[in-house]
């Protein structure tokens, strides 16, 4: 059966202005565009799920077909639902299993980080993980933490916390978790300077990485969980990772079709909770930075309308010459880019962007999403930092 | 925080306002939900086509001048004739610097022709569609080949051969009708039907197979001395891409737009854009504005809605470029025309059955057509109270009082009453 909410295949006016801006059918032909994966396939398959054809297994749920569409089709929407409701998946798939569970593979790597991270690099390894696991023998990991943030955060961080009145939960996601404490430490700084106090919550993956692979009934149970926790809090909450919020806002809704009216209203991409704050007037001391840096928009920042929030924020910073890149994908897409069969399409997407970052010639490039902080990081010489990152670094100490 | 400028609308008159705005120093977003109606036009701009009755309008500063005189409520009249003409030396200034020449025929509209073979008066071609060189090959008669690529469905080259034949600038020129195949391209799995004018474009910015493909046009051209192709001859490259094809087949290349999307457009848009970041400005793609608070004749703030939740931006200037019907700017609804985020004044007469005419084709073109905002004198937008909002101004399609097919003129309306809004908002605030 059709639900009536889902028709918005049936508003599509055959325009195509949507596969012009798919930066996978910019990249191959192996993929025929979101217009005719979407709208256009959609209605064979409603008639026969059978007629679900592999190449939709190209899209990498940029959105960016949603940002272009004049007729607001949920075109990507469409495509990931074909993807995994149609074709049921039951056999094991070790890389996909594994590459999908942050939480999992996060709190084991962090007790033994320097193993770890020594033991991704060697050569042998990669070549293991390039023949047996399909993954690109060049693609560099995000390196390790020791222990986790939850930990630093209740040994050290909680005590510091308390003399604060105002409060605010941090969704810190996986990355802050296992990879990159400190992004967590500079989010604490800002939001003291602001007089927040920092509380986190208990957490799990936010289910975007369970999502791209397929895995909707173990995404669900984290979003089961996600909404518990976060429902209970009565604060405001922020997240730095526009991919957490992105799904924490919308795809627990839309995409899986859950209940998140317990908080929505009260979340926000950190970006957009700073720039209320700031217009305000709750504007933290700051010194002149000096630095010149581009500034790279991430896909679903962009679909959630939080790139405006993020450039305020950032032109509020003293000293901080801002170039904007035009709107290009960098091709990672989350897990996508980590894959032998997509490394070559994730590559030839970015290099239009990697190209616009050398030409900036700037000495950082900012970005809110981690893994386009990967593939950047990865693909040209510049460090890339997180908006974040730059306010802690102005912070009068 | 509070912006010197909000535009809401990134179409042609919303890029113009933009750049405008921008490059004179001013704080500028541009919010945007979908594309623009670029993607779906000739990628000509059309200044004045047509006269009240029809006919070819040879002059169009000229006619500009006399429709000033006698009709009051055309934009052009509330515009201004000096802001027009600084208005279009501007769009070539800036589109120039992106590499995107644009032709003119002096004082004197040329002819562009539309996908399916019609020819229509324009004032301003890229020049592949309008060049002093094409010209002379008209007026010599040379004999001209029309083009299609074996397998793409979306342009038909005997249809346009037999319709511009019937038009007097091509009656005694020889035109023949040709096709080319396209190389093979690696790794394809499509098949050549499925390819779209986007695809072909793409193709031709690799620049991997011009040589091939000028061996084609070599072949199919015959002794022709000038031939035209689909208009997909590369997007960024284009300019060069041409001046290589035709050093290498020695021949005249033309460009007519496909069926959409057109390429043509898009080399427009994509320009547009490229000169409204080089001066600092924001573009906010896939947002919409759904309402606007209005107090004291003033907008106080404008919304969009995210899951569920409206956000306010603030702006001491607004500038009203969501388009007609097409783009969402106007919606028509059983009891009436409506303007879709402040709910303005429009000139949307009731009953429904006046809105258009029976006839699809007639030359009286539809009334729905003359439907947008009312606006006073200096573009600003009214209340259905009647009073003028200071800090709103209207550009382009949205706004009511003129028919841009009728009188072929919506490209030289957008950039015009965009840029006359921005020279408006920047002499207020610079003060
Ligand atoms: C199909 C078509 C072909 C045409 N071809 C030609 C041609 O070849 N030559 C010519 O001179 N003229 C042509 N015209 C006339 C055309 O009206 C103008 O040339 C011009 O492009 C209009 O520009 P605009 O910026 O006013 O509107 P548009 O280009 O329609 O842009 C409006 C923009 O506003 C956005 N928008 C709408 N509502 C909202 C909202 N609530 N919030 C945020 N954004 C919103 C839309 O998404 C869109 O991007 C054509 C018109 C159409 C419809
Ligand atoms: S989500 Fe991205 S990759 Fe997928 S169809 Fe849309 S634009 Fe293409
Ligand atoms: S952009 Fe939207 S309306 Fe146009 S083809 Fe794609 S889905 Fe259809």
């Amino acid at each position: 059966m059709i639900k009536l909410e889902n028709i918005s295949f049936d508003h599509c006016i055959k325009c195509t202005v949507c596969t012009m801006y798919c930066p996978v059918a910019q990249a191959t032909h192996l993929f025929p565009g979101p217009k005719q994966s979407g709208p256009d396939a959609e209605r064979l398959r409603i008639k026969n799920p059978e007629l679900v054809d592999s190449s939709l297994k190209y899209c990498t749920n940029c959105k960016r077909c949603e940002i272009a569409c004049p007729s607001n089709v949920k075109i990507a929407e469409i495509i990931q639902k074909a993807k995994w409701n149609y074709v049921k998946i039951h056999w094991f798939r070790p890389r996909d299993f594994f590459m999908s569970r942050t939480d999992l593979v996060g709190s084991i790597t962090t007790i033994v980080s320097t193993i770890t991270n020594f033991v991704v690099n060697l050569k042998i390894t990669r070549a293991f993980m390039h023949i047996f696991l399909k993954i690109p023998f060049t693609r560099q990991f995000p390196p390790y933490a020791k222990g986790t943030f939850k930990k630093l955060y209740e040994k050290k961080i909680s005590k510091t916390q308390r003399p604060f009145e105002k409060r605010v939960a941090f969704f810190h996601g996986c990355y802050i978790n296992y990879n990159n404490h400190s992004l967590g430490q500079d989010l604490i700084r800002v939001m003291n300077a602001m007089g927040y106090g920092v509380d986190i919550v208990k957490e799990k993956c936010c289910g975007v990485p369970l999502i791209a692979n397929g895995y909707i009934e173990k995404a669900k149970k984290n979003a089961k969980f996600n909404i518990a926790h976060l429902s209970k809090t009565e604060t405001p909450i922020v997240s730095t990772s526009s991919s957490c919020s992105y799904a924490l806002l919308h795809e627990y809704k839309e995409f899986l079709e859950m209940d998140n009216s317990g908080y929505i209203s009260r979340l926000d991409y950190i970006t957009k909770f700073i720039y209320d704050e700031f217009s305000r007037g709750n504007i933290p001391k700051m010194k002149p930075l000096g630095i010149r840096a581009a500034y790279h928009s991430p896909c679903h920042l962009e679909r959630m309308g939080g790139v405006m929030y993020t450039l305020g924020v950032l032109k509020k910073i003293p000293g901080l010459e801002l170039v904007i890149l035009n709107s290009e994908c960098c091709g990672i897409a989350g897990t996508y880019g980590f894959k032998n069969e997509n490394y070559e399409i994730s590559q030839a997407i970015g290099s239009a962007l990697f190209k616009l970052i050398d030409n900036a010639n700037p000495e950082f490039v900012i970005t809110d999403c981690e893994t386009c902080t990967m593939q950047i990081e990865m693909n040209t010489k510049y460090k890339v930092l997180h908006p974040v990152t730059l306010i802690a670094m102005a912070l009068k100490e | 925080m509070i912006y010197d400028c909000v535009i809401i609308g990134g179409g042609l008159a919303g890029l113009t306002c933009g750049i405008k705005c921008a490059k004179e120093g001013l704080h500028t977003v541009i919010i945007s939900g979908g594309m623009n109606s670029l993607h779906f036009s000739s990628g000509s701009i059309d200044l004045a086509g047509y006269t009240e009755k029809g006919a070819i309008v040879k002059k169009p500063f000229e006619y500009i001048k006399d429709l000033i005189k006698s009709n009051k409520e055309h934009p052009y009249t509330k515009i201004g004739l000096s802001s027009i003409k600084k208005s279009i030396d501007f769009f070539i200034d800036e589109l120039a610097s992106d590499n995107i020449p644009l032709n003119n025929n002096g004082e004197y509209n040329h002819f562009r022709v539309t996908p399916l073979g019609a020819v229509k008066p324009t004032y301003l071609s890229q020049e592949s569609v309008y060049s002093s060189k094409g010209k002379e090959i008209i007026k010599s008669k040379g004999k001209i080949a029309i083009l299609n690529f074996k397998g793409f469905r979306d342009y038909y080259a005997e249809q346009t051969a037999a319709n511009i034949k019937n038009h007097p600038i091509f009656q005694d020129i020889e035109i023949t009708v040709g096709s080319i195949s396209l190389p093979y391209y690696h790794k394809t799995e499509k098949n050549l039907h499925e390819f779209r004018s986007i695809d072909i474009s793409r193709i031709f910015e690799t620049e991997k197979y011009l040589p091939r493909i000028a061996e084609e046009i070599k072949r199919a051209a015959g002794d022709a001395v000038a031939i035209s192709l689909p208009a997909f001859i590369g997007i960024k490259n284009y300019k060069s891409i041409r001046q290589k094809l035709e050093a290498m087949t020695g021949k005249f290349i033309y460009e007519i737009p496909t069926l959409p999307p057109s390429i043509l457009g898009l080399r427009i848009d994509h320009a547009l854009k490229d000169r409204f970041f080089s001066y600092g400005g924001e573009y906010i793609a896939g947002e919409k504005i759904v309402s606007g608070k209005i107090n004291k004749n003033e907008v106080e703030s404008i919304s969009t809605l995210n899951e569920g939740r409206l956000s306010e931006i603030k702006s001491k200037y607004y500038v009203l470029a969501t388009g007609s019907f097409f783009s969402g700017g106007l919606q028509s609804r059983l009891e009436g025309i409506s303007e879709t985020i402040f709910d303005l004044a429009t000139n949307g007469t009731n009953p429904r059955n006046k809105w258009y005419s029976k006839n699809f084709f007639d030359k009286k073109s539809h009334p729905f057509l003359n439907f947008g905002v009312v606006t006073d004198k200096n573009l600003n937008a009214k209340t259905k109270e009647g009073k003028a909002i200071k800090n709103l101004l209207c550009a382009g399609a949205i706004i009511g009082g003129y028919n841009p097919i009728k009188e072929g003129c919506g490209g030289g309306v957008a950039i015009a009453s965009a840029y006359k809004c921005a020279e408006l908002i920047a002499k207020d605030l610079k003060k």
